[in-house]
């Protein structure tokens, strides 16, 4: 990255696959822009996360963790 | 000391050869002053090492875990707050357990008292009410206990026992007056960037020997997350990141669970104030659920229960 | 719901240790939630820009011994 590129942060992006999942699902069919920054990882129920998943996303080198239910 | 510790010899023989429990797990006399280690009594005879003192810093609830039998336990307030948990986790029956209970008369921190004659060895400490007497060669100091105290003893909130079937000694006075949410305090001050260099300068000696985890009496997973290898949650280096990884999942599988005993303390070879997470989750815990953990059985483990009203300001 | 106690423990202790606030984010999104989702992705990425890469938790394969 350049020294004037903007700074563009890695999110990683823990989605319930019956909610968030769905709603980005739902976001992507429906064209609706977001930011690409996020890299999105599907989990079974948000009571499947744990907090080893938030710091080893923060240990691959991500800048923000995100879990959505 | 001297007073109880005959008294918790004399429940543990009487209790070894009626055949009342397989074994007394009590302290017993280092082979060097202010070093008494966890002991096994399996007969009469061996209950006569048994001990009481200043520097029974061990949590005793720890060794119950996978014992199969009947045991009594020599425990003070923390010991059988851990106690209470593990009957609550399930882990053995309550009729397995034999409650020696004993009014903490506050541990003593060995390093402070060392810290004070630097250079020198002592050679013997002598228990007396509200002192120690240090003597070594060409010395002799009389300390006031409470100065020498470890940290979690002096913001203790519970000296008797939650639970005892025989209490050795009279009920006494709970906690020794400190906070214990001072001790979360200094860090919560901080903006951001300065308390990660906090952590990292309490942390940075730490040498992953994981010591204060084979001490916790919380601790008693198969397999431990750090000794996973696939996936690897935590590598095994002394980098800044390996040790905070390490550091703060040990301090959260703890939530809800840790009764400030102080056994991790005490157990680092490295002297590493871990309890700084700890002691902030306890402060947390009581605070959103209103919960202490061990003082009663029966009771729900905060983090496997909910209520629809938690706090959830953080969720947007 | 379980997740929740989990969370805010989880979270206050990240922010004890000084892991910014603004690093770790938490919402409920419906799957029939397609806007409030595109608008949560726009706020994450705006918090986390606004603090800059992050500095912590990051094994530096040079540091290491
Ligand atoms: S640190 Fe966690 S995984 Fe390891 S033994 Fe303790 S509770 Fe179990
Ligand atoms: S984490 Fe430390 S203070 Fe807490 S129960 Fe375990 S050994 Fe005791
Ligand atoms: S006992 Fe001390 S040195 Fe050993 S792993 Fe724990 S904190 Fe680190």
């Amino acid at each position: 990255m350049s020294e004037n590129a903007e700074f563009s942060p890695r999110i990683a992006a823990f989605l319930c696959n019956w909610c968030s999942y769905g709603a980005a699902d739902l976001a992507g069919v429906s064209r609706l822009q977001y930011p690409p920054n996020i890299q999105v990882i599907r989990i079974p129920c948000t009571g499947r996360m744990s907090p080893k998943f938030i710091l080893a996303a923060f240990r691959k080198g991500v800048d923000g963790v995100w879990v959505s239910g | 000391m001297e007073a109880i510790a005959q008294k918790i010899r004399e429940a543990a023989k009487r209790l070894l050869s009626e055949g009342k429990v397989d074994v007394v797990i009590g302290y017993a006399k280092g082979t060097v002053p202010m070093r008494e280690y966890p002991y096994f009594a399996y007969t009469p005879e061996e209950a006569e090492n048994l001990t009481w003192s200043s520097f029974c810093c061990n949590n005793l609830a720890l060794y119950t875990i996978r014992r199969p039998g009947r045991m009594a336990v020599v425990a003070q307030g923390c010991v059988s707050r851990n106690l209470v948990n593990l009957i609550n986790e399930n882990q053995f029956k309550r009729d397995d357990l034999y409650v020696i209970g004993v009014n903490s008369p506050g541990m003593v921190d060995r390093r402070k008292v060392q810290a004070l004659f630097p250079g020198k060895t002592i050679t013997e400490v002598i228990e007396e009410p509200e002192h120690l007497l240090v003597k070594g060669q060409g010395f002799e100091e009389r300390l006031e206990r409470k100065k020498v105290f470890r940290s979690n003893c002096l913001t203790c909130v519970q000296r008797n026992p939650v639970i005892s079937d025989e209490m050795i000694g009279e009920v006494g006075p709970e906690g020794h007056g400190g906070n214990i949410d001072k001790v979360a305090a200094p860090w919560e001050k901080l903006v951001p960037a300065e308390r990660w260099t906090e952590m990292q300068e309490t942390l940075k000696d730490c040498i992953r020997c994981y010591a204060c985890r084979d001490a916790c009496p919380l601790c008693y997973c198969h397999v431990c997350f750090v000794d996973e290898a696939q996936p690897q949650w935590c590598g095994k280096t002394q980098d800044e990141a390996d040790v905070a990884t390490f550091h703060i999942l040990r301090a959260f599988h703890c939530a809800g669970r840790c009764t400030d005993c102080g056994a991790c303390e005490s157990a680092c070879p490295q002297g590493i104030k871990m309890r700084r997470l700890t002691s902030k989750i306890e402060k947390d815990i009581r605070a959103l659920y209103g919960y202490r953990p061990g003082m009663e059985i029966g009771a729900q483990p905060p983090m496997s229960l909910f209520k629809p009203n938690d706090p959830q300001d953080f969720i947007k | 719901m379980f997740a929740r106690r989990r969370f805010a423990v989880l979270k206050n202790l990240l922010e004890y240790v000084g892991i910014e606030p603004g690093r770790l984010h938490f919402s409920w999104i419906s799957s029939a939630e397609a806007e409030k989702f595109q608008k949560t992705v726009a706020a994450v990425t705006e918090d986390v820009k606004a603090l800059g890469p992050a500095q912590h938790m990051i094994k530096d394969i040079r540091k290491v011994a």
